[in-house]
């Protein structure tokens, strides 16, 4: 008896779907990436206990060499060339909405003396709520 | 056009920064100088004044031994106010080192005085 031919098939990856899988990844990555006006680079300090602090809140960013930025939220930082700039802007901002957020981003290794100067500022000009950013800590330093 | 969307996603990959907004919050308490919310002399008092070096109702502890302090106190008195005071000097983390334990033992009555407001309570005998 003779036996069938098996016909031998060329392997194929199908690629038709390719494009959709790509969009499913672009439309993830577009609605996942937020886009932060804040880009100054510090090293935040560390803390176990991080709440969720609001995105659309002010950030004053303050790094090591002692310079300060602020940004509403939205706009692009913009530097700050002294801490009684902050007071005009927060007391504009908190004019508007009262409940808005500040978040401070400052380098781990600031001396406390600007943050107090930066708190100062936020609490005379009606600040209310205050966030200090952190990163997480893994292992807990003793 | 796949080649399109992958030149898109490598681009959206490579700018998405995932931006952290996390981290220890607070509130100012409401403007009234007239009333002191915090009653001094209740209040535990932690100094910061120096990296690992604290001072807690005048005696020098170390983290550890401020947490079971604290524990200790809140036991009394849950609602027991803590009062945060950081020298100007000493680097930022070691002060939310102490923010960190403090809410990590659900301490709800934190303050944190600005150097104005020592100043200010000086006259009211808190700080010496």
């Amino acid at each position: 008896m003779k036996r069938p031919k098996i016909a031998t098939l060329a392997p194929k990856i199908p690629t038709a779907s390719m494009a959709d899988i790509a969009f499913l990844l672009i439309i993830f990555f577009m609605l996942t990436t937020s886009f932060s006006p804040e880009k100054t680079s510090v090293t935040l300090p560390q803390s176990e206990i991080r709440t969720e602090l609001s995105k659309d809140a002010a950030i004053i960013a303050i790094s090591l060499d002692g310079t300060l930025s602020f940004t509403d939220g939205e706009q692009p930082a913009f530097p700050l060339a002294t801490y009684s700039d902050i007071g005009p802007l927060v007391e504009g901002m908190v004019a508007i909405v009262p409940q808005k957020e500040f978040l401070i981003k400052a380098d781990r290794g600031v001396r406390y003396e600007m943050v107090d100067s930066v708190l100062e500022q936020l609490r005379n000009s009606g600040a209310r709520r205050i966030g200090l950013l952190t990163d997480r800590r893994v292992v807990r330093e003793i | 056009m796949a080649d399109i969307a992958f030149l898109l996603i490598i681009f959206f990959m490579l700018t998405a920064v995932f931006t952290s907004t996390q981290g220890l919050q607070f509130a100012f308490p409401k403007d009234d100088p007239t009333q002191l919310d915090i009653q001094p002399e209740e209040a535990i008092h932690i100094k910061v004044v120096g990296e690992e070096q604290i001072l807690v109702d005048k005696s020098p502890m170390t983290l550890e031994s401020m947490e079971g302090y604290v524990v200790m106190k809140m036991g009394q008195n849950p609602n027991k106010p803590v009062i945060i005071q950081t020298l100007p000097d000493v680097p930022y983390y070691a002060m939310i080192d102490v923010l960190d334990v403090l809410k990590g033992l659900q301490v709800t009555n934190i303050s944190i005085p600005t150097e104005a407001d020592v100043e200010r309570w000086k006259a009211f005998g808190v700080f010496e």
